[in-house]
């Protein structure tokens, strides 16, 4: 059997990369899009400039302000985000018809057998970037492996505009070479773990069987770990449970988190992103699961159906929170939140016409679903922008924070 | 408490009254029956708070009292026990149960009959008196067209109103709807129109009977309901109902008439490919001639036709399969009515000829 090439591809600091271009006044500058000082909200992205103040993904943003007050805070634009990544995603298209959406900024690409039309990977991932950069000004970072884990670390070594190979015949080679640190999957609590078992090193992990890491990180971590230092793709990246027909987003702390306000933020941003998403490609769905990874790597998920589509961001919330109130304690660390819409329809085909068009007395999600649709087509048509009226008065609060500190989020 | 009885009067009972508790938690006084031996007869009463539920059958009490027991396990003992008379005795907080014939003796525990929730009732003068047959065949035209979507509260029962003459019952989804309207000489009191949750009509439907009277009464908050011995009530779902006055198509340009087990038939056969999620079905019309066909997919296609009454102009509506199979299972006319006026509007399914009922469709987009 020929090995398997697989492309990670991920958008260098992505949604701040979008805003920079967007905006030439912010480029060079430290910029953090999340939430803005004084409220409610995790990092959702920065821009590299800004990752020199020690800020990162899912970091509170009390805790950004504090490290980065000149920074440049921004509240998400899901919808422009969403564009941008529809547009590198139809790029991504055009060179593999396996393309694996992990994300609003990554996704797989099964390149194996494509070398006849783009050359060698190496000559394929040179061409995609500059494809990407074309169409759309923005730079990606590609791991190129004989599996979607080991593609998935190769991503992340040389971030920005990077570009890692790893041959069949090297991956052991490589992981054995490879950080600890930057063994993925292995969070603060499992380096901390590490760190009082005197493991230094990869190969030292790799010198455990997998029964004695079974027995220090517990069976599912202990197998994960036995796998992930011989680069061994334990189906992590690609989970199982998804259908062939669902959309995805995921997001995993900086550190294992159990503070609920940040949960609950974090579940924000993915039912936001996920919604514009679902409705900018065209569907909709009646089921959502949401997907926990604990600290120890236990995997729980809950998934409900309902009787009516979800498309306003608002209402995947509420049955998000949910989901969350279902599956998750209130106290145990979590790594890991993700959302998933399954069973999805395109919008359009095959709809049933509705006997009272004109909308029902008390049925405030129907309008606000209709609302959303809306906003979004004039934003897509070019007719201009609109926002939430909490949200007004963003762009001028660019650079100075805290006018509206200490007041919690609406 | 003690008292004997036959046990299979007893045990319908209790399986009634099973059928309304929802808990199944054994500490909860919701999983209970409450039992209350007077002289000569016991009173059952069961809630699960919305639907409340009580009878009175004939025992030989020796010692009046009240208690209520885990209503599960009653009904799992009743379920075993052979038939005869059974004695049932409260022994401080016990209850046993035992057959009069054979020895075995069952102990089940009990929550005193103080802490059973207050039924809600209604005076007697609030009662109107109508045929229960009627009134059964009013909820069988309507209760599959409940909502079960729960974001559509308003929508998750039957709207029962009161007409000149009589009573409407509709109900709806909001993409179709079943309407039911008849008269009757019962001097009905007013009441606002109310949303009926569809529980307590089952068990309606399921437990009146087709002969005699059953006595109705609608407060501002309950539905109540009198047939034999029995005594059902429910709370009702508030919300305003939506107007769907508005969605009855007042006239149709075009009718078919075509025999209704012909339609029911076809579509029985055309199912096995219609598309499970979107359930759509193509009837294509023109002059004698009605096509049914499902969508076309890999797994291949299905398309049947049959002659049927009509002249006019040729049609192509989609539908959802389940909308239509489901008023065709509740009518008993040979012949049916289909009327539309363009493809893409509501369409009205009636018996042939026309009753007190009709059904409302939404078609589903053709492309």
């Amino acid at each position: 059997m020929t090995p398997k090439v697989i492309f990670h591809v991920d958008l260098d600091a992505f949604f701040a990369s979008v805003e920079q271009n967007d905006d030439p006044s912010i480029r060079g500058k430290p910029v953090i899009v999340g939430a803005l000082p004084g409220h409610r909200g995790v990092v959702s992205t920065c821009s590299y400039e800004a990752r020199a103040f020690g800020i990162r993904s899912a970091m509170p943003i009390s805790e950004a302000f504090r490290r980065c007050p000149q920074g440049i805070y921004l509240v998400p634009r899901i919808e422009r985000y969403s564009e941008l990544s529809a547009a590198v995603m139809d790029v991504f298209s055009s060179f593999t018809p396996e393309v694996q959406r992990v994300s609003i900024d990554e996704a797989f690409l099964d390149m194996t057998g494509t070398e006849r039309l783009w050359g060698p990977p190496v000559d394929a991932a040179a061409l995609l970037k500059a494809k990407v950069a074309s169409a759309t000004g923005l730079s990606i970072s590609i791991g190129i492996a004989p599996n979607h884990y080991v593609a998935k670390i190769a991503s992340g070594l040389r971030k920005p505009n990077g570009l890692v190979v790893v041959h069949p015949e090297g991956t052991e080679a490589f992981m054995l070479e490879l950080p600890l640190a930057k063994l993925w999957g292995a969070g603060e609590k499992t380096q901390e773990r590490f760190r009082e078992l005197g493991i230094r090193s990869v190969a030292e992990l790799a010198s455990f069987s997998e029964a004695r890491l079974a027995s220090l990180f517990g069976k599912a971590g202990g197998a994960f770990l036995y796998g992930a230092a011989r680069g061994r793709d334990s189906g992590m990246m690609t989970s199982s449970d998804q259908g062939p027909r669902s959309m995805s987003a995921e997001t995993t702390f900086e550190r294992d988190c159990s503070d609920r306000e940040c949960v609950e933020d974090v579940l924000l941003s993915l039912a936001g992103e996920l919604s514009y998403r679902l409705w900018a490609e065209g569907y909709r769905s009646r089921t959502l699961a949401l997907k926990l990874r604990l600290h120890d790597f236990t995997t729980l998920s809950r998934r409900m159906s309902r009787g009516s589509y979800y498309l306003s961001s608002s209402d995947s919330f509420k049955d998000a929170l949910a989901l969350l109130e279902k599956a998750w304690d209130g106290r145990t660390e979590i790594r890991l939140l993700g959302l998933c819409f399954s069973d999805l329809e395109s919008r359009g085909s095959c709809e049933q016409g509705e006997l009272f068009a004109d909308g029902l007395s008390g049925e405030g999600t129907a309008r606000s679903r209709r609302a959303e649709g809306a906003v979004f087509e004039i934003e897509r048509s070019g007719l201009g922008k609109v926002t939430r009226a909490r949200l007004v008065g963003r762009r001028e609060n660019r650079g100075r924070p805290g006018p509206r500190g200490g007041e919690p989020a609406p | 408490m003690k008292f004997t009885c036959e046990k299979n009067s007893f045990a319908r009972e209790i399986s009634f009254a099973q059928e309304i508790i929802a808990s199944k938690n054994s500490l909860s006084i919701m999983s209970n029956v409450l039992l209350e031996a007077a002289e000569g007869s016991l009173s059952l009463k069961a809630t699960d708070i919305k639907v409340s539920f009580e009878t009175v059958i004939p025992v030989d009490t020796m010692e009046s009292g009240a208690v209520t027991v885990f209503c599960d396990k009653l009904s799992g003992i009743l379920a075993t026990i052979p038939e005869g008379d059974i004695s049932i005795e409260q022994d401080d907080s016990k209850v046993i149960v035992k057959p009069t014939f054979k020895k075995v003796r069952f102990q089940l525990k009990t929550i005193s009959s103080e802490k059973f929730p207050e039924l809600p009732v209604a005076n007697d003068e609030a009662f109107f008196a109508i045929p229960s047959k009627s009134f059964k065949e009013m909820i069988s035209q309507t209760i599959f067209a409940v909502s079960d979507d729960e974001t559509r509260y308003f929508m998750n029962g039957v709207f029962i109103e009161k007409v000149p003459g009589g009573l409407v019952l509709v109900a709806t989804d909001g993409r179709r709807l079943s309407y039911v309207k008849k008269d009757f000489d019962a001097n009905i009191p007013d009441f606002k129109g109310v949303i009926v949750p569809p529980k307590v009509l089952g068990l309606v439907l399921k437990r009146a009977p087709d002969e005699g009277m059953i006595e109705i009464a609608v407060t501002e908050k309950s539905i109540f309901f009198r047939f034999g011995s029995y005594r059902i009530s429910s709370v009702l779902i508030e919300g305003q109902f939506p107007n769907y006055q508005k969605v009855i198509p007042e006239s149709q340009k075009n009718r078919i008439t075509l025999k209704r087990s012909d339609l029911l038939d076809a579509m029985k056969r055309v199912a096995i490919f219609v598309e499970q999620k979107s359930r759509r079905t193509f009837f294509a019309i023109s002059n004698g001639l009605i096509v049914i066909s499902s969508e076309e997919s890999d797994l291949g296609t299905a398309r049947e036709e049959f002659a049927c009454d009509y002249t006019g102009p040729e049609a192509t509506i989609a539908l959802n399969y389940k909308y239509v199979e489901d008023p065709l299972k509740v009518m008993d006319s040979e012949n049916i009515n289909i009327e539309f006026t363009e493809p893409n509007r509501a369409i009205t399914v009636s018996p042939e000829p026309g009753e007190d009922y009709f059904h409302v469709v939404m078609p589903m987009q053709i492309e």
